[in-house]
């Protein structure tokens, strides 16, 4: 009776279905989809955490001599008012201290870093006219993240004696040259750097006994440390004659030969007031020491002044090929630092950080979907399974790239979304083979064409599922807009899991009668009873 | 499937056992949210998270010198340097470690006085070792405080975490507001005394400097103008004699940087006898100046010297003066503590103060204002830093929650055309709360730590809201298609509905639950985990049994046989 009856599609689904189901482009498409996402896969940046565009900046401003309740009269509270014109910013910190005040900033979570780095600068730039008298030129250092939080931290020690700390540090020095040239890495800084200095220390008591002056020490040895360029002199033929001062000092030796004062017509020198050596920076109290040891079951070692060189990448790019490059570059040193006595130690890889993290997620995704596959298979038989479990990677390859295109890196928390969008995104393409299952062991199934009965079965449950997937999308829309870091933290979960279910839908409606009508097979055993 | 099907039929038929499952879904309701209150679930913004490795800060008091701040390093790194898990670790004087998540916003990178040092400790790696750095801490923290502490007085030694979530200045941050310095100086200490007394709060710290003694040089301008000498040339031998200076400099071929030449006294002249006036005259006695006229003047004669006490800084926030006093919490939630110190401080300041609650709902809502009973200034304790956060992100959460449920209520009566069914389908999803909040009670019992309810949980629900309305919808849609096309009657359709999408409600739930089962044991979505595992099983149950009674209880549910109906559309397997 009703059997003559031409179905008519009433959903998109039925219409999907119809449309991709004996079209030959439907699997060039599935393959075009997977290599998408692969490449996605690979070359999407990966982070460990995903960025958080935290902006502010702090202004600097000294006033030598002032106590921090003059600072804070003259300089705090009129800057403080001035900064609350900006629009963006959300709070503003004021210390004062002994001689200098700091007023930093912070923006609203999000705001663009550009311009809130430029508004402050701005903002200070403009009142300029207005600063108090005695007051040096303020200092506007923005926050910068991305440039700011090393992902790669080397400690460089001696490993014998003879290596010193100037030695150490201009070997490091010249490895900072080198790191900082390759591609991507955007700051490397050195901490617990000594640095080689001439130190002239005065005793006291010689210098009463000279009937000397700190003041004319002082005087004597800036008057011959001068640099002068190089003259040009002309011939009478008008030929140019290049002739300089060599600098007077030179080495250490021309230090303490500086003649600091005549007394009773003979001279003194520098080295008979003071202890003059070539050293390191004596007045810096910012060291760094190490102690490590290579195996778990060892003792730590000795303690060692180290040198800390830090590496920080550019925003936007892949962390894991930045600390990659950086150490190939550093491996290739490795037998020079070793003959030179130099040891090193990486005491900071946020790129294998950032690598484990992903390839741990990556693992726990392809397990969840083999589970899940296993699961099928006892519910709905295998070849209902392997459909099932080609629409996992189709709808995940979908959603990479469109994160690629929208710009966002790998991290934990994207693949935290997918995680999350797993057992959500097999639902669609479940509730189609289910119900394709069903019309297949139905009692009328066998005078139906396969074709048809594919596209009924999926167009039937189409709206329910439409409506359902868009109630599951609806509830992550909102939490695109939670505010403050942890909004910004969690972003890319109501990002991606609304694209991992649109793309389920469609992968649903297009590949899983696509592929039931490869795979799928009308039970025999009604043909039989159909015989009979 | 038969099973199920005369099952719900019989259920559906008695008044008595509808009203069964409604009280029971009721009293279950109510109950798991009563695990709130009991404190049998606890809740928390983001858990710790096991790391490679952990900051320890050493602030020694405001004018000590960087050798004493080393003592108490070394002290530090002696007490733990046995620890088996230890790798290496990094003694970073008078300045912060390389920049990390946790010191960005903790001040890490301004840190550049003598009485400051960071280390650095890195563990082995966190996959082959058993102790999660959280516990570590926990561990070693009383040990090395413990022997440490008394190295030099006042010394604070904290130990950082890298945060799981977004960092915060501290777990707890109580701001003092005030403009009277130094009674918000005595507030915070104050503060600071009852933050110590609280359990679960450890690495109390009042972010103001220490007021310590210091000698003041006055020159004696007259003197200075008779010898010849002016007051800058003063300050600058001053200067140069015991900080030294970078004179000059020489450019040097094979060096990186230039060399400074740097003129300073000798240690041994430079050294004081003593702490006190007299050793600091003799030694300006003996420092001389050279004036216009070729005479050396003895810098004593021409400054006086006065003992002052330090000017401690000033901090400002947002134009208004105040001191921070921060707390970090020893593995508990930062809520309990923070509700027990406020208690605590409500009851200690009204003797001297009139104590305020602040008025309202807001998430500065355990703020308190101070009055001062005698002077009446006013004073304002708030609480800032990771509760801050915490409020503002469950308020975010809970205001993204609402506007979901609006947003699906809109979305099902456009479906539906009934303001009814769609009540059912919420409600239904709704109840997976139950779920959520037994899940976590449960997962309490199997960790050996506290398991928090925390934004991810809260992320979870959100996402099941959608699940849930999804069983309802498509049990909804199939029993009006039975009653329209096949025209069953209202009891038997529903039945029959329930027992053939029990099947498909299943294995998607089956598919949740086993694709959450990864994330259940991630310290950080461990919550999301369990919210979706817990929570999909209460919802099975809801959309089986809860929603079958209501729709058989409201009339929206009767739909007429239609006559466009074709009969074929819908096969049912039997």
């Amino acid at each position: 009776m009703g059997k003559e009856i031409k179905y008519q599609v009433t959903d998109y689904a039925g219409k999907l279905a119809k449309g991709f189901l004996k079209n030959p482009l439907t699997p060039v498409l599935g393959a075009f989809l997977l290599i998408m996402g692969y490449l996605s896969l690979t070359i999407m940046p990966r982070e460990e955490d995903p960025q958080i565009a935290i902006s502010g900046g702090a202004v600097i401003v000294a006033m030598p001599g002032a106590s921090p309740r003059e600072i804070e009269n003259i300089i705090i509270n009129p800057l403080e008012r001035k900064l609350r014109e900006v629009k963006g910013i959300e709070h503003i910190y004021g210390q004062a201290f002994d001689n200098y005040g700091v007023v930093s900033v912070m923006y609203y979570i999000g705001e663009n870093r550009e311009d809130a780095n430029l508004k402050l600068y701005d903002k200070v730039m403009q009142n300029m006219d207005k600063m108090p008298k005695g007051v040096m030129q303020p200092l506007v250092k923005p926050f910068d993240i991305d440039i700011d939080i090393p992902i790669l931290t080397f400690a460089f020690y001696a490993k014998d004696k003879k290596v010193d700390d100037v030695k150490l540090f201009k070997t490091v020095r010249e490895l900072q040259q080198k790191i900082n040239a390759v591609e991507n890495v955007a700051k490397t800084t050195l901490k617990g750097a000594r640095k080689e200095q001439y130190n002239i220390e005065v005793d006291m008591g010689k210098l009463s006994a000279y009937h000397l002056s700190l003041g004319q020490i002082m005087k004597a040895v800036q008057s011959v440390a001068v640099d002068v360029p190089d003259v040009k002199g002309r011939t009478q033929k008008n030929k140019l004659v290049i002739f300089g001062v060599k600098n007077a000092i030179e080495s250490i030796e021309d230090v303490k030969n500086v003649i600091v004062a005549q007394y009773m017509g003979s001279p003194i020198y520098l080295r008979d007031v003071a202890k003059v050596t070539d050293g390191i920076d004596i007045q810096n109290f910012q060291t760094a020491k190490v102690r490590f040891k290579t195996d778990r079951k060892e003792k730590l070692g000795k303690e060692k002044s180290q040198v800390t060189l830090t590496v920080s990448k550019l925003a936007g790019t892949n962390a894991v090929f930045v600390a990659d490059d950086v150490l190939k570059l550093l491996k290739q040193y490795d037998a020079r630092l070793n003959k030179e006595g130099i040891g090193y130690l990486v005491t900071r890889n946020y790129g294998v950080r950032a690598d484990e993290a992903v390839n741990e997620l990556m693992d726990h995704l392809l397990i969840t979907i083999v589970i899940i596959a296993l699961m099928l298979v006892f519910a709905l038989g295998w070849r209902e399974s392997i459909i099932v479990t080609f629409t996992v990677p189709a709808i995940l390859a979908v959603t990479l790239f469109v994160a690629y295109l929208s710009g966002q890196t790998i991290n934990r928390i994207t693949l935290f979304a997918f995680l999350l969008s797993l057992g959500l995104l097999v639902d669609a393409a479940i509730i189609v083979i289910e119900n394709i299952h069903r019309h297949l062991h139905a009692h009328d199934a066998e005078q139906k064409e396969m074709g048809k009965l594919l596209v009924e079965a999926t167009d039937e449950i189409g709206a329910p599922t439409n409506v359902a997937t868009l109630a599951i999308i609806l509830t992550m829309v909102p939490m695109a807009f939670v505010g403050g870091m942890m909004g910004s933290f969690m972003k890319p979960i109501p990002l991606n899991v609304p694209v991992a279910l649109i793309a389920s839908l469609f992968v649903a409606y297009i590949f899983t009668p696509y592929l039931s009508l490869k795979l799928l097979k009308k039970p025999t055993h009604k043909h039989h009873k159909g015989g009979k | 499937m038969k099973g199920l099907e005369n099952f719900i039929y019989t259920i559906l038929g008695s008044k008595k056992k509808k009203r069964m499952v409604l009280v029971l879904t009721a009293l279950a309701f109510v109950g798991t949210l009563m695990m709130f209150p009991t404190k049998l679930v606890l809740a928390k913004m983001l858990p710790g998270k096991s790391d490679n490795t952990f900051s320890i800060y050493v602030d020694t008091p405001t004018g000590s010198s960087i050798e004493q701040t080393k003592a108490v390093s070394e002290c530090v790194i002696d007490t733990i340097k046995d620890e088996k898990e230890i790798m290496n670790m990094e003694l970073f004087l008078g300045q912060g470690v390389p920049l990390d998540y946790a010191g960005l916003v903790k001040g890490s990178a301004m840190k550049h006085t003598e009485d400051v040092a960071e280390i650095s400790v890195n563990l082995t790696d966190k996959h082959t070792r058993d102790e999660p750095s959280f516990l570590m801490v926990q561990r070693l923290r009383p040990i090395v405080k413990q022997k440490c502490d008394s190295v030099v007085p006042g010394t604070n030694i904290r130990f950082i975490e890298q945060p799981a979530g977004p960092p915060t200045l501290a777990s707890v941050v109580v701001e003092v507001h005030g403009d009277n310095l130094e009674k918000i100086r005595s507030l915070s200490m104050d503060v600071a005394k009852i933050l110590k007394k609280t359990d679960g709060l450890v690495d109390v710290d009042v972010m103001a400097d220490d007021i310590y003694d210091k000698y003041e040089l006055i020159p004696d301008k007259e003197k200075i103008a008779r010898s010849g000498l002016s007051v800058k040339q003063v300050n600058n031998i001053l200067y140069l004699a015991f900080e030294g200076m970078q004179i000059a400099h020489k450019n040097s071929k094979n060096n990186p940087d230039q060399i400074p030449m740097f003129l300073i006294l000798t240690k041994p002249s430079k050294k004081l006898a003593s702490q006190n006036k007299d050793a600091l005259q003799s030694k300006l006695s003996s420092l001389n100046l050279m004036n216009k006229k070729g005479m050396l003047v003895p810098l004593s004669e021409v400054v006086n010297i006065r003992k002052v006490k330090s000017n401690p800084k000033i901090m400002h926030k947002d134009l208004d003066r105040m001191i921070n006093v921060t707390a970090e919490t020893d593995m508990v939630s930062q809520v309990y503590p923070l509700l027990d110190a406020r208690e605590k401080m409500i009851k200690y300041f009204s003797r001297e103060y009139k104590v305020e609650k602040e008025p309202g709902m807001s998430t500065y809502m355990f703020d308190l204002h101070l009055t001062d009973k005698k002077t009446g200034e006013r004073f304002l304790l708030r609480w800032d830093g990771e509760m801050k956060v915490t409020l503002d992100t469950f308020r975010d959460l809970g205001g993204a929650f609402i506007a979901a449920l609006i947003l699906i209520f809109l979305l099902l009566v456009v479906y539906y055309k009934s303001f009814v069914l769609s009540g059912i389908i919420l409600l239904g999803s709704f109840l997976s709360i139950i779920g959520v909040i037994l899940g976590h009670w449960v997962a309490n019992w199997f960790t050996q730590e506290t398991f928090f309810l925390t934004a991810t949980s809260l992320i979870g629900f959100i996402a099941l809201m959608g699940i849930s309305s999804r069983n309802s919808l498509l049990l909804i849609d199939f029993t009006k298609s039975l009653m329209e096309c096949h025209g069953m009657e209202k009891r038997k359709a529903i039945a029959v509905a329930t027992a053939t999408r029990a099947k498909p409600i299943a294995l998607t739930a089956v598919a949740i639950i086993l694709g959450s089962a990864l994330l259940a044991s991630d310290p950080v979505f461990g919550g999301l985990g369990v919210a979706l595992i817990s929570g999909t099983v209460a919802a099975v149950f809801v959309s089986l049994l809860f929603v079958p009674v209501l729709m058989h209880s409201v009339k929206a549910m009767d739909f007429e046989p239609a006559d466009h109906c074709d009969v074929n559309n819908i096969s049912i397997t039997k």
